[in-house]
Parts: structure tokens; C-alpha cells; sequence
């Protein structure tokens, strides 16, 4: 009896399993920019830093890079940097993100460092 | 009594199917952390896109544009781009990122046929590039034409026009480069007795990337002025227009902009 019940258990699970993750797993369709792979990511920080050394306007930048997490902003920068370097990035694109994050860290940040 | 024999199979089936589900789809469903942008949100794929062109107002790269418009496999960028650059300007975005929009539609709109006179057409985006999103152009790219910056516009022609179909009337402004290449992205202010506002060209790319228009009330005096002209067009009213029938109507106003 005991037995019976546990292979119905395994294979129901083996049928769930396989319903749930391969045949019609969970669908993210509406995900945030949080979720984007690294190069996309990087490239959202490079589009980011291109659009800032265009309007110098670093509020809006932090805005933007807010998208992609609730970390500091010139630690994204940083980080996109960071692949930037290891995937051999154009030094235009290097010097666009490095002055980004100049500018982050020069700057006094917008209120979330409290008193 | 064979039959009853199955039953614990059977419940051990149902109840385990229910337990790979849960367990599937809400303990521990399929992460997806390696998202690409084209399963953004709506509103999230749209401040991408206005950022795409912040990008491009940047840097001028319009292959490295085009691949990230690319992404999101949309038939017409340049009309997306323009919808919401309109969309953004009525909501009181501010007017950098309307006039990029409105720059990189332009651009998409006048180049049609990509990659002639020596670029360096941009990889298919199947998957997007490990390195530098796009590979620089081996030669540098022709530019969308844009205005010459300290260059004023002038005004070349300016004639009332008589066209029943134009209802509300307009005024309709068209802004060309020396080369005769229309303009995006230029911004005309339109001043009336009590009021005045902006506009700009690009945003109804079906009309043309240098086109612009604002609607007209009939017996308001405008005096409109495009950005980098040298002298402002007073006294523009929607004239009185005779239809086939004999009853008036109120008629527009076109305008063109040509720097010398």
C-alpha cells in the first residue's frame, strides 16, 4: 500500500516537475530592467553614460540606473566597467563610462546617504 | 478489488502532480535573470527606447542605434520613436529627451535603405554581442542632417493655404537643411495674444522628418519663430477660405525654413 503511494508520489512529481519547468514553465513578460543579462546590462549603463555626456545631467542618470537595482549608482557603473574592460570595449566607451562614474562619485549623492 | 489495488498509485499520482506544480511554479519557479529587453514591461520598454535615443543624441552612432532598436524587432522604429516623442511631449517630458526621440526618428525615417556610402552594416541580432554592442563603422557614417549649429534658419516661403480637407486649420512648418534635407528635432515657439507654446518637427514622420504643425483657433493673430532664425513671423490668422459651395472656412498656413 505504502509502496503504491509513494511511486504514484514520484511519478506525479516527476509529471509536475516536467509540466512546470520545461513544458509550460512560469513566463516573465513583463520584467524590469533588474532582471536584464550582464551585456545587456552593460550596455544600459553605456547608454546611460552616452546619454549623460550629451545633457550632463547626472539626476537623471542616477533615475536610469536606479532601473537596474536598488545598489549605489556608481557601483552599477563600476560593474559595468568592470565587463566592459573583460570584453574588450572600445576605449571611447571605456572613457564615456569611466567619466560617469566621475561624475558619481564627485557629486554629492541625491538623499539616500541621510544626514 | 484489482481495481481498488490502483487507487493508492492513482492518489500518489494526483497528489504528487500537485506537488511538482507547487513546487514548480511557487517555490521555486524558473528564474528569468538573464532577460533580454525586448520582455520588458510596456513602460519599462519604452523608457529603454527613450534611452536608446539619449544615447544616439550622445554619440551619433546610428548602426550602434539600430541594433539596439534591433532588439526589439519592431517593423518601424522611426514611426514608434515618433508616436513617443508626441506621447512624451504632451505629458511634459523634458524637451532633451522629446527633441533625441524626435532626432533619432528622424534619422531611422530619412534612411530607409541602411549602410550606403561606405558603412559598416551592423550584425543581425539574434543575440547581442559580447563585446561592444556594434563594431564601429570602418568609414565614418553620413550623419542625418541636422542643423547647423549658430547657422539661422530663414524663412523661404510662406503662403496661405485654401484646402478643405485641412480641418481644423494649421500652421504647417517645413525646415530644411542647405542641402535641401529635412530637419528633425528643430523647436518652434508659437506666440499668441494670451498664450504660447512649443512644437517640433520630426514627430509625424509620415509627413515628413522636417515637418511640423500646430493647430490654429480662426481670428488668433500668431507670430511663430523657429529656433536659430533671426527674426520672428508676426500676424499669421487663419484666412477665410470659399469652399465649392460657397459657405467659409477657416484656411492654414505653410511655411518653409531653408538656412542660406
Amino acid at each position: 500500500m505504502a509502496l503504491r503511494v509513494s511511486i504514484g508520489l514520484v511519478i506525479g512529481l516527476a509529471v509536475g516537475l516536467i509540466y512546470g519547468w520545461v513544458l509550460r514553465p512560469v513566463k516573465y513578460v513583463d520584467t524590469s530592467p533588474d532582471t536584464l543579462r550582464q551585456d545587456f546590462r552593460a550596455d544600459y549603463v553605456l547608454m546611460t553614460a552616452q546619454a549623460f555626456s550629451a545633457d550632463e545631467d547626472l539626476e537623471v542618470a542616477r533615475i536610469r540606473l536606479a532601473a537596474l537595482g536598488p545598489r549605489p549608482p556608481v557601483e552599477i557603473v563600476v560593474e559595468a566597467i568592470e565587463y566592459a574592460v573583460a570584453e574588450d570595449f572600445s576605449q571611447r566607451d571605456l572613457e564615456t563610462l569611466n567619466r560617469l562614474a566621475v561624475a558619481l562619485r564627485s557629486a554629492p549623492s541625491a538623499g539616500v546617504d541621510g544626514p | 478489488m484489482r481495481r481498488l489495488a490502483w487507487l493508492p498509485v492513482v492518489v500518489g499520482v494526483i497528489v504528487g502532480i500537485v506537488a511538482g506544480l507547487y513546487y514548480a511554479w511557487v517555490v521555486n519557479p524558473v528564474a528569468y535573470t538573464q532577460t533580454a529587453p525586448a520582455s520588458l514591461r510596456a513602460d519599462f520598454r519604452l523608457d529603454y527606447l527613450a534611452l536608446i535615443a539619449a544615447a544616439y543624441a550622445g554619440d551619433g552612432d546610428l548602426p550602434r542605434a539600430r541594433v539596439r532598436l534591433a532588439l526589439f524587432a519592431d517593423p518601424n522604429p522611426a514611426d514608434t520613436l515618433g508616436a513617443l516623442a508626441q506621447q512624451r511631449l504632451a505629458a511634459g517630458r523634458p524637451v532633451s529627451e522629446v527633441q533625441a526621440l524626435a532626432l533619432l526618428a528622424g534619422a531611422l525615417g530619412e534612411r530607409p535603405t541602411p549602410f550606403a556610402g561606405g558603412e559598416t552594416p551592423p550584425p543581425a541580432v539574434t543575440a547581442f554581442p559580447t563585446r561592444t554592442p556594434t563594431p564601429r563603422p570602418t568609414a565614418l557614417p553620413t550623419r542625418t542632417a541636422t542643423a547647423t549649429p549658430g547657422a539661422p534658419f530663414t524663412l523661404s516661403t510662406s503662403q496661405p493655404v485654401c484646402d478643405p480637407d485641412l480641418a481644423p486649420p494649421r500652421l504647417m512648418v517645413e525646415v530644411r537643411d542647405r542641402s535641401g534635407r529635412a530637419v528633425p528635432g528643430v523647436e518652434i515657439l508659437v506666440v499668441w495674444d494670451d498664450g504660447q507654446s512649443r512644437f517640433y518637427t520630426g514627430l509625424k514622420p509620415e509627413l515628413g522628418m522636417g515637418y511640423a504643425d500646430f493647430t490654429m483657433e480662426p481670428g488668433v493673430a500668431y507670430t511663430l519663430q523657429v529656433s536659430h532664425s533671426e527674426e520672428p513671423i508676426a500676424g499669421l490668422v487663419a484666412e477665410a477660405c470659399s469652399a465649392p459651395d460657397g459657405s467659409d472656412y477657416p484656411g492654414s498656413w505653410r511655411l518653409t525654413f531653408v538656412q542660406p
